[in-house]
């Protein structure tokens, strides 16, 4: 042993490594047709050490989905192509990938819808009949569906009278843009083991969300959560991918049937009809006084979630409050709709919605400056939220760091020197609200064990935590143990989603050191209330704010439209740092996939069957893609508590990089930034 | 049937037929876990062990084509390569998942070519993914192991 990290010498082990005895292998049988019924399945075609699950083994159970329950663990009706309507365990994987292929299902073709903007005209084909609103606490937010309609959630936020101000201004620009769907692209797959055991059930599963799948898996198989347990190895990737319930609930089902473990990994195909990054359609309008103050802002979203809401609703809530932006604006309005149509479910994103509307909110700042004649820069700092400012969404703001941010973009561009080919952005984006967070602490001969159910994926929290608890307890990092999150033994924690596990768990790790005082445990629980009324957008969107700013520097060949881009630099307010080659980590990897969500990254639908399900027509960014400069900074405070930075500077990079085409004239109202978009903005300047 | 090979230096008999992938032989044959499935198209790097020497992708060689032949995988260096010790220092990894391809890539690639451009790195590691988006870092690691290696 040479002391190494495991993830260096390899010994590093995944749920795609979990195996138990007598375990079987699972495969899907998915719909081919993206809005079908489903008429009869046959399954006498399997050999006899197959173990099929169909929809007379699952016609007890009722329906899960962490915001909105709608999925069923074999579905009746296909809502997307690769929707699962039968499931096969056999002793190998290629045995059950055989197996599955000679599951014969009858189908009846329904019709589909493939836009959000179609799904909610008159006549579009309806998805679900009902909507029945998700019982959950840690995940609630208050669902509004629309009945009738393929709207499962409606967030709307009103500040002052926007209509009223929006005609009275001086300046008006009113604008649309698009996002398309992506994929998360985690390395390691989705990868879970389920086992039975006298009616009890264990999952060892790559997950963000253990206590959150619990609570979903309880409610559908009628048990007491207490009954379920959830172990999470260390996953190899996420972004957002492995979040809430996904193959783990037929997986489970088919565990029960087949009295044996059952492991599912999915294949790359697969990935991309598990889970995908909201396609967004946004109108922006922005109102201002001639000198550049802002006075009101309309901003209307249609959120594409795909087949099933998942947490949909929630990504159309954030959304719908970033796409504000950091700015006082009195009067301000938004509408976004989550709403379902006949592509795969799409749900958390790394950003959770932020990405979308800042690229819509951002980019239409600069077009409003140019109208005005100012720099974009000016503009936006004439009108940056400062301390003590309110928010649109009535929260007055602390520990506020806008300007530094966007000034510090600004600067590493060279942008006062010279704008052309330059761009900005700066933004506000809000953590899981409300939220709780409990971690115990316990003394141990050699050092202390530390339970907390944030789990790991690659973001460092686990050595943020060693950290923050070695500092805390005066002892060696190395003497602070972090078991894998098990549901059985590990305290409670909301989930380990936006940028939210080292603000909490480090506040929640001080009450625990406090009460282990001199003795053998001691437990620690931070809880932070709010969240937002879904109908007026009044209330606590965050306890605390990620605060951030991009700044890019792109040069065009405009003969061939090929987009280089020369420099980008990130800038995340952090407050404080407790990892800092994590930090640093982080941002690269935000800044990275921002670049690729820009430049390339698109699931390209016909029909809404995935054109390009595979990483040779899906590129993500190689390590040729990196700009020949790529910056960041980490803006820190004395004194300051710590803000997650996990995400923060994802969501500025392609607002950035679009606004440094506008300052060439090329105006791109949708990403990603092709050689063909950009052609087409040469040809229309 | 089976595959007769020098896997991480050892004689080792692979019960597996010829047209099985290597990736499979090694990591459920041999329990190998550092050979990662991961796109199953040979575009992303993380399940590259070296065969002879020169990094190949196990998802698209057949088990076949290594009879004979000398096959490492990251389990072969042993836990303290200079490579290795280059990316824990550097902290050139987040989940790890493609960190053993990276590694044997560039074990090779310092083989070839002892002090690599910040060009000739990308280019060498052009068939290696890492989706955390740590390669700035990874960079950083190998010339940390080039510097280490020629002295």
């Amino acid at each position: 042993m040479s002391g190494l990290d495991p993830r260096v010498t390899g010994e590093q082990a995944y749920a795609v490594d979990v195996t138990r005895p007598r375990m079987l292998h699972a495969a899907f049988v998915r719909s081919p047709y993206a809005h079908a019924r489903v008429t009869g399945v046959d399954a006498s075609a399997l050999p006899p050490d197959c173990v099929a699950l169909l929809p007379e083994d699952v016609a007890g159970l009722g329906r899960y989905g962490c915001q909105a329950r709608d999925q069923r663990v074999l579905t009746d009706v296909a809502r997307h192509a690769g929707d699962i309507v039968a499931a096969v365990a056999a002793p190998t994987r290629r045995a059950a990938q055989s197996a599955a292929r000679r599951v014969s299902v009858d189908y009846r073709e329904l019709p589909a819808v493939f836009d959000a903007v179609a799904a909610v005209a008159p006549g579009a084909p309806l998805l679900h009949a009902d909507t029945a609103e998700s019982a959950k606490e840690e995940v609630s937010i208050g669902v509004r569906p629309l009945p009738g309609t393929n709207v499962c959630h409606r967030f709307r936020l009103v500040s002052g009278d926007a209509a009223r101000a929006m005609a009275e201004a001086d300046v008006v620009v009113s604008e649309a843009f698009r996002t398309p769907s992506a994929a998360h692209v985690p390395m390691e797959p989705h990868a879970a083991v389920a086992e039975w055991d006298d009616g009890r059930l264990t999952l060892w599963t790559g997950t963000q969300t253990p206590f959150n799948m619990r609570a979903d898996l309880a409610g559908l198989f009628a048990m007491a959560p207490e009954d379920i347990r959830i172990v999470v190895p260390m996953m190899g990737g996420s972004f957002g991918a492995k979040t809430f319930v996904r193959t783990e609930a037929v997986l489970a089902a088919l565990a029960r049937k087949a009295g044996r473990p059952v492991k599912a990994v999915l294949d790359r195909t697969e990935e991309f009809l598990t889970l995908n990054r909201h396609p967004a359609t946004m109108r922006v309008r922005l109102g201002a006084t001639r000198d550049g103050t802002l006075v009101a802002k309309e901003l209307d979203c249609w959120v594409d979630t795909g087949a099933y809401a998942d947490c949909g609703p929630g990504v159309a809530t954030k959304l719908g409050y970033a796409g504000v932006g950091p700015y006082r604006i009195p009067h301000v309005r938004v509408d976004s709709l989550a709403i379902y149509t006949n592509l795969p479910p799409n749900g958390a994103y790394r950003g959770y919605g932020a990405m979308q509307s800042i690229f819509a909110s951002e980019r239409t700042m600069d077009v409003l400056a140019a109208r005005l004649g100012m720099s974009p820069l000016e503009l936006r700092r004439r009108n940056l939220l400062r301390d003590g400012d309110r928010f649109a969404t009535g929260e007055v703001m602390h520990d506020v760091h806008f300007e530094e941010c966007l000034q510090a973009a600004a600067d590493a561009v060279g942008y006062e020197d010279d704008p052309r080919g330059k761009g900005l952005c700066v933004l506000l984006k809000g953590m899981q609200t409300p939220s709780r967070a409990q971690v115990s602490v316990e003394r141990t001969p050699v050092g202390f064990v530390v339970r907390s159910a944030s789990t790991e994926m690659g973001q460092g929290v686990k050595r943020s935590i060693q950290l923050m608890a070695a500092q805390l307890l005066g002892c060696e990092p190395g003497q602070v143990v972090i078991p894998d999150p098990d549901t059985a033994v590990t305290p409670f924690d909301t989930r380990t989603t936006s940028s939210r596990s080292t603000h909490m768990m480090g506040r929640a790790l001080e009450v625990a050191v406090a009460d282990l005082g001199d003795g053998d445990h001691g437990f620690g629980e931070v809880v932070e209330e709010g969240g937002l009324d879904p109908d007026t957008g009044q209330g606590i969107a965050s306890s605390h704010w990620h605060q951030g700013a991009a700044g890019a520097h792109v040069s065009v060949d405009e003969e061939t439209g090929k987009l280089t881009v020369e420099h980008l630099h990130g800038v995340a307010y952090a407050g404080k740092v407790v990892n800092r080659p994590g930090a640093a980590l982080q941002n690269d990897g935000s800044m990275l996939m921002g670049l690729g969500t820009a430049l390339f990254e698109a699931i390209e639908f016909g029909d809404g069957q995935v054109a390009n399900a595979n990483l040779s027509d899906y590129n993500v960014p190689a390590p040729g893609d990196v700009p020949a400069r790529f910056t960041h900074e980490i803006i820190e405070r004395e004194g300051a508590e710590v803000h997650g930075l996990g995400e923060t500077v994802l969501p500025p990079v392609p607002a950035a990089i679009g606004n440094a085409l506008a300052s060439l004239g090329l105006d791109v109202r949708e990403l990603p930034f092709t050689a063909e978009r950009v052609l087409g903005a040469v040809d229309a300047r | 049937m089976s595959v007769t090979v020098i896997l991480n230096g050892r004689l080792t008999v692979l019960d597996c037929a010829p047209a099985t992938m290597l990736l499979d032989a090694l990591r459920d044959g041999e329990g190998l876990t550092s050979v990662r499935a991961t796109c199953g198209i040979g575009v992303c790097g993380a399940c590259t062990v070296l065969l002879d020497g020169e990094p190949v992708t196990s998802c698209l060689t057949m088990a076949g084509q290594a009879e004979g032949r000398a096959i490492t995988t990251l389990e072969g260096l042993g836990g303290s390569d200079p490579v290795q010790r280059a990316f824990a220092a550097e902290h050139a990894f987040q989940c790890g998942w493609c960190t053993p391809g990276f590694v044997l890539t560039v074990k090779r690639l310092l083989e070839e070519n002892p002090d690599p451009g910040e060009e000739e790195i990308a280019e060498a590691l052009g068939g290696n993914l890492c989706r955390c988006g740590s390669y700035v870092n990874i960079a950083a690691a190998v010339r940390r192991a080039a510097k280490e290696l020629r002295a």
